[in-house]
C-alpha cells in the first residue's frame, strides 16, 4: 500500500505533523521512498521528537511479533513495534517481567530503546537501554545491521531518537519475578530535604521509588509530596493486567484543570492515608501504570494540549534549585496533579544521548497556556542551567537548542552516526 | 486434565485478523498449526512468534492462487479441528476497476482462491464427520455500496458459497461452516483510513473471531453490533441509501 498523508501527533498534541505515513506490516516491505524518514510508534513521546512534518514516516506498530523467548534466561527478542503492554501480557504468566518499565506501557520497544527510557528502578537497573543486547537495524540506503552491545552504533541507537535508522528488531533481558504485585509503602515528606533523606534511606532496601510532589503547595508546604517505595512481592499471583476499562473519549474544556480543581485535588491526595506511612499489596499495573487505566487521559487538558517539563539537577547542585524551581511553579499556579520527583543512580546507559544522569529529576505536566506557559519555562531553565542540568527530548516542545548542546557531551560523537536519510521535527528544531 | 491439542490448517495465515485469531487459539489451548501462504520469511516470523505462545507450527509456503500447485498431501494424516481461510485484499477500487487484470486479481484473491480451498477442505470434513470451516467474509458483502461494492461482491458470493456449503453438510453435525464477518479493523490493510469509533483492534476481531469457531457459529459479526448496523444499511430504502456516501 502506498504511503498515505496523514496527520499525526504526540502525546501532548500542541504540534501535530502532517506526513506521508507507510504502515507496512513485515519488516521487509519497508521502504523509504522519500526523505528524511522517521519511525513512528505509539505517540507517546510528548514533544516533537517522534514527528517529521513533511517527511516520510513510517508507523511501526504492525511489526509487533515475538521473534524468540527462552524462558530459562529469560532472553526475549521481538520486532521493534511491540508494545510493553503486549510483552507485559505475554511474560508476567510465565513468571517474567521488564527490566525496567517507563510510567506508562503504551510505547513500542523501539520506541523505548530510541528514547532509552528509565523507570522507578534507575538508581538500581539504569536505563532500558543497559538491559537491550542486539538491535536490528535498518538505515535509510536499506542496509541492515546487527548491533551488538558494545559497538558505536548500538551505544548511539539507545537513546538515538530513531535517528540512526530503523530498529526493526531487539533483545531485551526480562527479569525474574515470583508475583505479578508489590510491596509498596507510601511515605509522606514535607519538604525536598526529608524527601531526599528518605531517598538515600531507600535506595539500598527497595528496588523502586518514586515521590508524588504537590506543585501547588507553598510557603511552609513548599515540596510537600508522598514518597512511594517498593519491592516485588513473594506472592499474589501472576496476573497480567487487564485492558483498560475507562477512557476520555472527549476534549475536555480548556478551564476543567485549573489552580483551585487541581488544588484540591493536590490536598486531598496528599491526605489520602492517615500517619505518617501507609503501606499497601499492590498489583504492578497501578503501581508502574497508573494512568493507562484511563485510556486517552490526555484529553483532560483539552484542545490546547499540554507540555512536559522534565528536567535533572545534578547532587553536587543539592536541594536549592529544584526548591527555586518549586518556588517559581506554585507562584505561577500552573502545573498539575502529575508531578514526579526521583534520584536517578550512577548506573551509567550505553546511549550517548541518554537523559538520565546523577541527580534528582522532576517531571510535570503543564497544561498549553501559550506564553505564560513558555514564559514560566524560561525562568525554569535559567535555574535549571545554573545548576547544569539538562532536559528530556523525549518529553521536550520546547528547550533552547543551547542546553541542548551544552548538557549532551557525547552529541558530536553521536553525529558520527547520525542516518543522513532520518531527521526528525525535534532535530531540524534545534538545528534551526 | 490439559484438553488435546487442537490441530487447525490457516490459509493466508500472515493476515493481521489471522495472526489474532491464532494468538487467541493458542493461549486457550495447545495447538498444532499448519501456517499456509506466500511469502515463507513472513511465515517463519509468525510461527516464532506463536511458537513462543506455545504453539508447534509448520509452514508452508506456496502461491494459493495458482491451482495448479498442489497442496493436499500436506492435509493428509491428521483429523483436523479447523480450516481457517484467511487471505483477502482490499484495493483501491478507483484503480482496479479501470483495469481488467487487476479485477481478475481481487476476484482470484478474495472469492476464486478461497473457494478452491474451501471445496478441497469439504470432503475432508465429510469423512471425519467433524471439525469446523471457518472463512473471513466482511460485512462489506452484506449491500453493495458505492465505496466498495468490488470487495464487497466478493465477499458476498463467499457469503452464499458458504450457505449452500452449510446447508450440504447439514446431515454431519460435528461439522461447522462458520462465517466471520469483521467490521471496520484497525490493521495494515485499513492503516491509511481516518479511525473512527466504529474501529476495533485486530486483537479484538482475532478473540471474537476465535470464540466464534469454538462455538461454531454459523456467521458471526465481529464485533456483534455490527449486526444491528449492517441490518439498518440492508434495509435502508435505496432512494436513501443514494443519498449517502457509505
Amino acid at each position: 500500500m502506498p504511503a498515505m498523508k496523514r496527520t499525526l501527533a504526540s502525546w501532548g498534541r500542541i504540534h501535530p505533523c502532517t506526513a506521508d505515513v507507510d504502515s507496512p506490516a513485515w519488516a521487509d516491505s519497508i521502504r523509504f521512498d522519500a526523505s528524511p524518514a522517521l519511525a513512528y510508534g505509539l505517540g507517546r513521546s510528548y514533544g516533537d521528537s517522534c514527528l517529521l512534518d513533511g517527511g516520510h514516516v513510517i508507523e511501526t506498530r504492525f511489526l509487533d511479533r515475538i521473534l524468540a523467548f527462552d524462558r530459562t534466561t529469560g532472553l526475549l527478542k521481538a520486532e521493534a513495534g511491540i508494545s510493553l503492554d503486549q510483552i507485559l501480557r505475554f511474560c508476567v504468566p510465565l513468571g517474567w517481567f521488564l527490566p525496567t518499565t517507563p510510567g506508562t506501557r503504551q510505547v513500542t520497544l523501539g520506541g523505548a530503546i530510541a528514547n532509552d527510557v528509565h523507570g522507578k528502578n534507575h538508581h538500581r537497573s539504569g536505563c532500558f537501554g543497559n538491559h537491550v543486547g542486539n538491535i536490528d537495524l535498518l538505515r535509510s540506503d536499506h542496509s541492515r545491521h546487527l548491533l551488538r552491545p558494545g559497538e558505536p552504533l548500538h551505544s548511539a541507537t539507545i537513546g538515538g531518537l530513531g535517528l540512526t535508522g530503523i530498529i526493526t528488531a531487539a533483545e531485551l533481558q526480562l527479569v525474574p519475578i515470583r508475583s505479578a504485585c508489590l510491596d509498596v509503602e507510601l511515605v509522606r515528606f514535607r519538604g525536598l530535604d526529608e524527601f531526599l533523606t528518605i531517598s538515600r534511606e531507600s535506595s539500598e532496601t527497595w528496588e523502586h521509588t518514586v515521590a508524588w510532589i504537590d506543585c501547588l503547595a507553598h510557603g511552609n508546604s513548599l515540596g510537600r509530596g508522598i514518597f512511594i517505595r517498593g519491592n516485588w512481592s513473594e506472592h499474589g499471583g501472576l496476573d497480567p493486567h487487564p485492558a483498560a476499562k475507562l477512557a476520555v473519549p472527549i476534549d475536555f474544556p480548556n478551564f476543567a484543570l485549573n489552580r483551585f480543581s487541581i488544588g484540591a485535588f493536590n490536598t486531598l491526595y496528599y491526605r489520602r492515608f492517615p500517619g505518617r506511612t501507609s503501606r499497601i499489596h499492590q498489583h504492578y499495573s497501578p503501581f508502574f501504570h497508573p494512568l493507562d487505566a484511563v485510556h486517552g487521559w490526555s484529553r483532560i487538558y483539552g484542545k490546547r494540549g499540554f507540555y512536559q517539563y522534565q528536567c535533572v539537577t545534578p547532587f553536587e547542585a543539592g536541594a536549592e534549585p529544584m526548591n527555586e524551581i518549586l518556588r517559581l511553579i506554585a507562584a505561577s499556579g500552573q502545573g498539575s496533579f502529575l508531578a514526579v520527583l526521583k534520584t536517578f543512580g550512577d548506573v551509567a546507559s550505553p546511549g550517548m544521548l541518554s537523559f538520565p544522569s546523577p541527580g534528582i529529576t522532576l517531571a510535570l505536566d503543564f497544561a498549553n497556556q501559550g506564553a505564560s506557559t513558555l514564559d514560566l519555562f524560561r525562568k525554569l531553565d535559567d535555574v535549571v542551567r545554573s545548576a547544569s542540568g539538562r532536559f528530556y527530548p523525549a518529553k521536550d516542545g520546547r528547550m533552547d537548542p543551547a542546553d541542548f548542546f551544552r548538557s549532551y557531551p557525547r552529541l558530536d560523537e553521536f553525529r558520527h552516526h547520525l542516518d543522513p536519510g532520518m531527521s526528525s521535527d525535534f532535530w531540524k528544531r534545534m538545528h534551526a | 486434565m490439559s484438553p488435546s491439542r487442537y490441530h487447525a490448517a490457516i490459509f493466508g495465515a500472515t493476515s493481521a485478523i489471522a495472526t489474532e485469531t491464532l494468538r487467541s487459539l493458542v493461549a486457550t489451548r495447545p495447538a498444532s498449526l499448519l501456517l499456509i501462504g506466500r511469502h515463507a520469511g513472513r511465515l517463519e516470523t509468525l510461527a516464532a512468534d506463536l511458537r513462543s505462545r506455545g504453539a508447534e507450527c509448520r509452514v508452508l509456503a506456496l502461491d494459493l492462487l495458482d491451482p495448479e500447485i498442489p497442496w493436499h498431501q500436506h492435509l493428509a494424516d491428521t483429523t483436523w479441528d479447523l480450516f481457517l481461510i484467511a487471505h483477502g485484499s482490499l484495493p483501491d477500487q478507483e484503480t482496479t476497476l479501470t483495469d481488467p487484470h487487476l479485477i481478475g486479481r481481487e476476484i482470484d484473491i478474495n472469492f476464486i482462491s478461497p473457494i478452491r480451498i474451501a471445496a478441497a477442505c469439504t470432503p475432508l470434513l465429510e469423512k471425519q464427520g467433524k471439525g469446523t470451516l471457518a472463512i473471513f467474509g466482511s460485512v462489506a458483502g452484506d449491500r453493495g455500496r458505492a465505496s466498495n461494492y468490488l470487495y464487497g461482491s466478493t465477499k458476498a458470493g463467499i457469503d452464499a458459497f458458504l450457505s449452500g456449503l452449510r446447508h450440504r453438510l447439514a446431515k454431519h453435525p460435528g461439522v461447522r461452516v462458520v462465517l466471520l464477518k469483521p467490521g471496520m479493523t484497525d490493521t495494515p490493510m485499513t492503516a491509511g483510513m481516518p479511525k473512527g469509533p466504529l474501529f476495533s483492534s485486530a486483537e479484538k476481531v482475532g478473540l471474537l473471531a476465535w470464540h466464534a469457531i469454538q462455538q461454531g457459529k454459523a456467521v458471526a459479526y465481529l464485533p456483534s453490533w455490527w449486526f444491528l448496523i449492517m441490518n439498518l444499511i440492508r434495509h435502508l430504502p435505496r432512494f436513501l441509501l443514494h443519498r449517502t456516501k457509505l
